[in-house]
């Protein structure tokens, strides 16, 4: 997607807030030594084009993090912006903290959040449709993963916001492949993604998941598209990591002294780069 | 209180729910197919109001979640479908999308018990007890036209959500005008001490004709209408049953988890020490039939009524027969 001289650096400072919330992600999880980092490795540069470049703007726009689980991912953003106390981020999983392992209710930054998954679009639509009902101008953004587009309630969502031409709805899908039990495709596949959401009426937009510039580019050609846009953000679980061995569970990733070493030293290497 | 016959009305909910809607612009109508049935026709074809109606089709799991949405942008959000379809299909939207964050959604359900001649599919035989088990849900069983009416309006300004529970078609009219439902109060309606019949929905005219009976044959009868079986009146409930000698609950749902549970372990807490039978959907699916057959065929009658009430109480000899005479040819039947 082409970006002007002045996006370009935006892009670079994407591409650092991407890294940065990588890290964050890293020192979260490690009081517990585990955790749902592979979700904040593989949709770093989504939260920080979301977040960083005002597709969302908090307080404004609707924001539906329909897979709780990316709690971490949002967290992550949210200090590095400065709309939560980073300071809190130690607390991340702990008893009794703010900021729980899976969203719930009390979570700040979202306006819908599930952890019984695929349940957010519909929840988003709802959202977006009361706006258009008080003529409200703003966007509703609702971030899904793909493991979750195996819930046939997504699909009952999708239906319905196209038929009601819910022009003010964008939604990105995290394609990183990954769910519980391993692989999506080796689970029960949802491919072919991008053609079952065109095939829903939904303008859809495939892109590289951790190109910020492609990121950024669908996310503006969604917000003029008419009725409902999809951007399908194909992603690595662990988000291009050398560190990370493959055979690692993406879903919830444990992480060793050495290996948290390995990979923050290869995200610190990452941050200085950026 | 008015005497059997009843007459009967047509499409309270629909009528009440029009009427609310004009006065307040906070009202959205979701549902689900099924418009005529849940008698939503009459505000999807009012042209002041058809633009806050919409029709997420045979898809009760995205419906029940965009109610979510809209109440959390400020909406009173009303959601119509089948009883056992917004219930026990949509159960985890429910609970999270609506219960958890305790939004301001009316769930809507038609069709309750074995009112449906639709069999298991479409009898909602467990739908009280579901969303009795959800924290934050207020579930209301009204018995006629005039509480139906009545149950709109105080949802209107009760804070988070509720399941109301509604029977489809003619709805018979046993309350005056000046009847006053409560959502905090359960009313006795006949005093007695030594029998106390508590009823919900559907099963109150039976449970009046029970008692009606019982007195005639010498037995001190009461009876209670429970209309919202939570947050349940415990108190009322158990000052009407301290003493008593049995109880009977009487609902138009399985025994397990309705009224009946809730009662009992209303008792159970107040300490008060008596006996009780349950009269209800014996925890069994039923199977397709008119109303008046499945309700004599499991035992949803004022003589199943009567019967548990004289066995709770170990009365002497063999218990008083109904009179069916009393459900006239055309009207709301007791049966």
């Amino acid at each position: 997607m082409a970006v002007d001289g002045t996006a370009t650096l935006e892009h670079r400072e994407l591409e650092r807030l991407a890294a940065r919330i990588r890290l964050a992600a890293v020192r979260m999880v490690s009081p517990h030594g585990f955790g749902y980092l592979g979700q904040a490795l593989s949709s770093a540069e989504i939260f920080a084009v979301l977040f960083g470049r005002g597709h969302v703007r908090p307080g404004h726009d609707r924001f539906v993090l329909s897979p709780g689980h990316y709690a971490i991912a949002l967290y992550a953003v949210a200090a590095e912006l400065g709309l939560v106390p980073e300071d809190e981020l130690g607390s991340y999983g702990a008893d009794g903290a703010l900021l729980e392992a899976i969203a719930t209710e009390r979570t700040p930054l979202v306006d819908l959040t599930c952890g019984s998954l695929g349940q957010g679009l519909s929840g988003a639509a709802g959202l977006a449709l009361a706006d258009r009902l008080a003529g409200r101008e703003r966007r509703t953004v609702a971030f899904l993963s793909d493991g979750e587009l195996q819930e046939g309630q997504v699909w009952e969502a999708a239906m319905f916001a196209a038929h009601h031409h819910l022009d003010a709805l964008t939604v990105v899908v995290d394609a990183n492949g990954s769910q519980c039990d391993g692989p999506v495709r080796s689970v029960t596949t949802i491919e072919p993604v991008a053609a079952r959401w065109s095939a829903f009426n939904w303008t859809c937009f495939e892109v590289d998941g951790h190109d910020v510039g492609a990121l950024a580019g669908a996310l503006d050609d969604g917000a003029r598209a008419p009725g409902p846009a999809v951007v399908v953000a194909r992603t690595e679980i662990f988000g291009r990591l050398t560190s990370l061995p493959d055979a690692a569970d993406g879903h919830f990733v444990k992480l060793s002294d050495t290996l948290e070493d390995s990979v923050t030293a290869e995200l610190e290497e990452a941050v200085a780069r950026a | 209180m008015r005497e059997p016959p009843y007459a009967t009305e047509l499409k309270p909910y629909g009528r009440a729910l029009v009427e609310l809607a004009r006065e307040r612009q906070d009202v959205v109508c979701l549902g689900a197919d099924l418009t005529r049935q849940t008698e939503t026709d009459l505000f999807r074809d009012d042209p002041e109001l058809g633009s806050r109606f919409f029709n997420g089709g045979m898809a009760e799991a995205n419906i029940v979640g965009v109610a979510g949405g809209l109440a959390r942008q400020g909406h009173l959000v009303f959601v119509h479908s089948f009883g056992v379809f917004l219930t026990r299909r949509a159960y985890d939207q429910v609970a999270m999308a609506i219960a958890y964050p305790r939004l301001n959604v009316r769930i809507v359900g038609f069709m309750p018990g074995l009112s449906s001649p639709g069999g298991p599919s479409h009898q909602a035989i467990d739908d009280v007890a579901l969303m009795r088990a959800l924290p934050n849900m207020t579930v209301i069983d009204v018995a006629d036209a005039v509480e139906t009416a009545q149950a709109v309006r105080a949802l209107a300004d009760l804070p988070g959500p509720a399941y109301l529970r509604l029977k489809r078609g003619e709805i018979p009219v046993i309350f005056d005008e000046d009847h006053q439902l409560s959502l905090e109060r359960a009313q006795v309606l006949l005093d007695g001490d030594e029998v106390v019949l508590v009823a919900a929905g559907m099963m109150l005219p039976a449970a009046l004709a029970a008692a009606r009976t019982l007195r005639r044959a010498g037995v001190s009868a009461a009876v209670v209408h429970v209309p919202v079986v939570k947050p349940l009146d415990a108190a009322t409930i158990a000052a009407a049953c301290s003493g008593a000698k049995g109880v009977v609950t009487a609902e138009n749902h399985s025994v397990v988890g309705g009224l009946g549970s809730a009662v009992a372990e209303a008792l159970a807490e107040a300490g008060v020490s008596c006996t009780l039978r349950r009269v209800g959907v014996p925890d069994t699916f039923a199977e397709t039939g008119s109303r008046a057959f499945l309700f004599a065929k499991y035992g949803l009658t004022a003589q199943a009524i009567v019967d548990s009430a004289w066995e709770a109480a170990a009365l002497a000899g063999t218990p008083p027969t109904t009179s069916d005479a009393e459900a006239a040819a055309g009207s709301y039947s007791l049966v």
